[in-house]
């Protein structure tokens, strides 16, 4: 009845390298995206930094008039789609593209289209409302950009739970593939840097100078960031009929929600994703090789998840790798879970985990193996990739080696 | 099999027509209309001055006097929705039951103007000054995630941002789970609240009656004078659970979800197909789930809003789906009454289908008059129609390209 899925391309564009194979090298050296923000003038807020994209140039990816029509957020989707489309060697002629479609998870989807609006708005009134600008502005225009570059007619879903939505995005076009819904899904997610994301993490007090330091003792924060990633999904038969290279097989997805808090994060929700999705997986605590946490670096976020992981693991909790990939490229909110699965796909096929960057003071609240500074080879058969977001959703998808 | 059906034990619902079930039920029969002049903003420099807004509102009498002051529109839209499905189904969220419970939301825009007032504070006020407690409901999720934490619902929290056809894709997204066996209980529908933000950009977009023209504010689908959207708002909510959790807890019992299909129209944003590939597709997958032929179909509560292009794709897509049948089918579109409330109109079709089905009784589109070639089905029109009511087809659909199309049954367990 159910058909074993797999991951079979992957694409993402990222703070530290747009492709798989930047991304990676960038990834594993442990190098920071983070830079001062560029696209808005910062001198009224105390903090300047945040992983903004700075080199790249959607015109590689997607044809000049097609792009008047798009929002940085549709532009990071399609051009990460386009590159898991091409890292998976699909041959879009020959695909029943009825069967084919998409699920983007996003925070805020076109945020810097809103900004321009808001500023013609506070500028000059309402009067300078573009109208080509809020055609480009509905969340749902993400997985609508991306299915009309390929020409997807299968499913096609924008889900929006803010920084969990990309594993939910995954875990859904994981559940229509496995149940015959569709035959091959794009999922994944995207968000542009956003200046309202900037200005309210700000009046949270919920960012660092500098440097996003998860799990230390002396961390001080998140650091917003952009991002986009893509994945392609489809049921193992085919991609072993169409000798694809698979990346990983995804065995399981578990989600909670707190109902607690809208910001505050919660351990016994974190606890409860993960144990589902270990459960439908089934699989035992010490199966998992590796643990990509939500890891933001504020001081809540990291207590409140290392918590979550001592209580799902519990002896094995101090033996497990985790790492925060969000050390390097801040939080890309629904872009987060995408990278961060695109990197458990990558763990699983290259055995090399990556660091958690910054780390210099251990902190006993977060007494895990947070992969400090330095990437580390070991053979992983299982990663979990974990997020959490706003509204106290949770989200942790299960990724196991293929062969 | 028990956890195979899913059916729908609880209602709930807020529009410009009536707010609850007997107000609802009671105003698209009559036919009244909930399309009145604007008062939540200013469009005294407009031309379009009205809109399904909904009127005595008042969260309080749903949520309680406190803990709403920081919450949005659509928030409490949605949250008083959703008190009024829990209490509809008698059911109660406990300690041993929540992590159970579900919930789904279509909501695409509800958040626009909460980004955008906290934005603007932020640009006029400084970003120091802006106020913190506001910055949750800048994510597209807030409302869902609010209905949350004041229920205690604690399964999955999913909002899905798919514009028209929003709710209907979050109740397929809840009977998927339900089947999954990821949750026995599920809160699904879909919100959108009336603001100055969307009202502007629809009006700028030139996609609202009487934004150009000389035609004026009519809502009136498949009639021919029609010349653009009157925009609504309004939240749904239905409560839908396994058979066996239903019959467990002696549920009564609406209806059966019997099937959903979807199908995307590659084809360009903002423009619908006038071959209506997307929504014949959504329609058949349907029916094809539902494991029904086209002529079972007894009712189509249409998607249909007014929008010259929109209407006549449906119609259009139904001729071909149905074929002989489709001149027998009963049509109509309550968006007469409610206007386009968006991510909110699924969940509002599929609630005045439970209307239908209870009733055996078809709501009538209003402001009908004058009869288009490019619209020549058989529309309820006017006045409501009885006859028997046992599978209702709901349609929702819109220019982005998402098409989505839901089945639900009079209850019949065998």
């Amino acid at each position: 009845m159910s058909r074993r899925v797999v991951i079979t391309g992957v694409g993402v564009v990222s703070s530290i390298g747009t492709g798989r194979d930047d991304f990676w090298s960038a990834l594993i050296k442990g190098e920071s995206g983070i830079s001062k923000i560029s696209s808005f003038d910062t001198s009224d807020f105390s903090n300047h930094y945040g992983g903004e994209i700075k080199n790249f140039n959607p015109e590689v990816f997607i044809e000049r008039p097609k792009l008047a029509g798009l929002g940085r957020a549709s532009c990071l989707a399609v051009s990460g789609a386009m590159l898991a489309v091409r890292d998976a060697k699909l041959n879009l002629e020959g695909i029943d593209k009825e069967r084919f479609g998409v699920a983007m998870g996003t925070t805020m989807a076109e945020s810097q289209i809103f900004q321009e609006v808001n500023e013609n708005w506070v500028k000059k009134g309402e009067g300078a409302i573009n109208p080509d600008l809020i055609c480009r502005l509905p969340a749902n225009v993400l997985s609508c950009n991306v299915a009309i570059e390929f020409g997807l007619k299968g499913p096609n879903y924008v889900i929006s739970t803010a920084c969990a939505a990309g594993n939910y995005a995954i875990g859904y076009a994981y559940d229509l593939v496995r149940t015959k819904k569709a035959d091959m899904m794009l999922a994944g997610g995207a968000d542009a840097f956003s200046r309202i994301a900037f200005t309210g993490f700000n009046r949270l007090l919920a960012v660092a100078p500098e440097l996003c330091q998860p799990f230390d003792k002396d961390r001080k924060g998140m650091l917003v960031g952009e991002g986009a990633a893509a994945l392609v999904i489809e049921p193992l038969e085919d991609a072993l009929n169409r000798g694809a290279d698979i990346y990983a097989e995804i065995i399981g997805y578990g989600l909670s929600c707190d109902a607690h808090h809208m910001t505050a994060p919660y351990c016994e929700g974190i606890k409860e994703a993960i144990e589902k999705s270990l459960q439908e997986a089934k699989l035992a605590a010490d199966d998992v090789g590796y643990f990509s946490a939500h890891g933001t670096g504020t001081p809540s976020n990291d207590k409140e998840e290392c918590l979550a992981i001592k209580k799902a693991f519990g002896g094995y909790a101090k033996k497990l790798p985790v790492s925060s990939i969000k050390s390097m490229l801040g939080h890309t909110m629904g872009a987060a879970s995408a990278i961060e699965a695109v990197t458990c796909c990558l763990v699983l096929k290259n055995g090399i985990m990556p660091p958690t960057i910054n780390f210099k003071t251990p902190d006993p609240e977060c007494d895990i193996d947070c992969i400090p500074n330095t990437a580390r080879y070991a053979k992983v058969d299982i990663a979990l990739n974990n997020a959490s977001a706003f509204g106290g959703n949770n989200a942790c998808l299960v990724l196991k080696k293929y062969g | 099999m028990p956890e195979d059906k899913i059916v729908i034990t609880g209602l709930g619902v807020i529009s410009s027509n009536g707010i609850g079930k007997d107000a609802f039920f009671e105003g698209v029969f009559s036919g009244t209309s909930g399309i009145k002049p604007v008062s939540l903003f200013d469009t005294s420099l407009l031309k379009v001055k009205t809109a399904g807004e909904i009127k005595d509102f008042s969260p309080q009498q749903f949520l309680g006097p406190k803990g709403l002051r920081t919450l949005d529109r659509s928030t409490k839209l949605v949250a008083s929705a959703a008190k009024m499905a829990l209490d509809d189904a008698g059911l109660n969220i406990t300690e041993e039951n929540s992590r159970q419970a579900g919930i789904a939301i279509g909501d695409t825009l509800g958040s626009i103007s909460s980004i955008s007032d906290f934005d603007r504070e932020a640009l006029t006020e400084g970003p120091r000054y802006v106020n913190p407690a506001l910055f949750p409901n800048t994510v597209i999720n807030s409302p869902a995630s609010q209905v949350s934490i004041k229920f205690n619902i604690k399964g999955f929290n999913a909002t899905l941002s798919t514009g028209f056809s929003a709710s209907l894709d979050a109740i397929n997204y809840a009977v998927d789970m339900l089947k999954f066996g990821k949750a026995k209980v599920v809160l699904a529908g879909g919100v959108e609240e009336l603001c100055i933000q969307i009202f502007l950009g629809f009006y700028k977009c030139g996609f609202l009656a009487g934004s150009s023209g000389a035609a004026g504010e009519i809502c009136c689908p498949f009639d021919k004078r029609r010349n653009g959207v009157i925009l609504g708002e309004g939240a749904g909510i239905l409560v839908l659970e396994t058979l066996g959790s239903a019959l467990k807890r002696q549920a009564t019992i609406y209806a059966q979800v019997r099937g959903f299909g979807n199908g995307f129209d590659a084809f360009r944003i903002n423009r619908y197909n006038p071959q209506a590939e997307g929504l014949k597709k959504s329609m058949r997958l349907a029916l094809e789930e539902s494991g029904i032929s086209a002529q079972d179909i007894d009712y189509i509560c249409s998607g249909a809003n007014s929008s010259p292009d929109g209407d006549a794709m449906e119609t259009a897509g139904i001729k071909d789906v149905f074929g002989q049948s489709a001149r027998e089918l009963k049509i109509s579109s309550i968006k007469s009454m409610v206007g386009e409330c968006f991510s909110a109109g699924g969940v509002l079709q599929a609630i005045a289908a439970l209307a239908a089905i209870e009733k055996q009784m078809v709501p009538p589109t209003v402001n009908y008059q004058e009869k288009d070639p490019a619209c020549d089905l058989n529309y309820v029109v006017n006045q409501a129609s009885n006859c028997k009511i046992d599978n209702v087809l709901i349609n929702a659909f819109g220019p982005s390209g998402c098409n989505s199309s839901l089945v639900i049954s009079k209850f019949n367990n065998n």
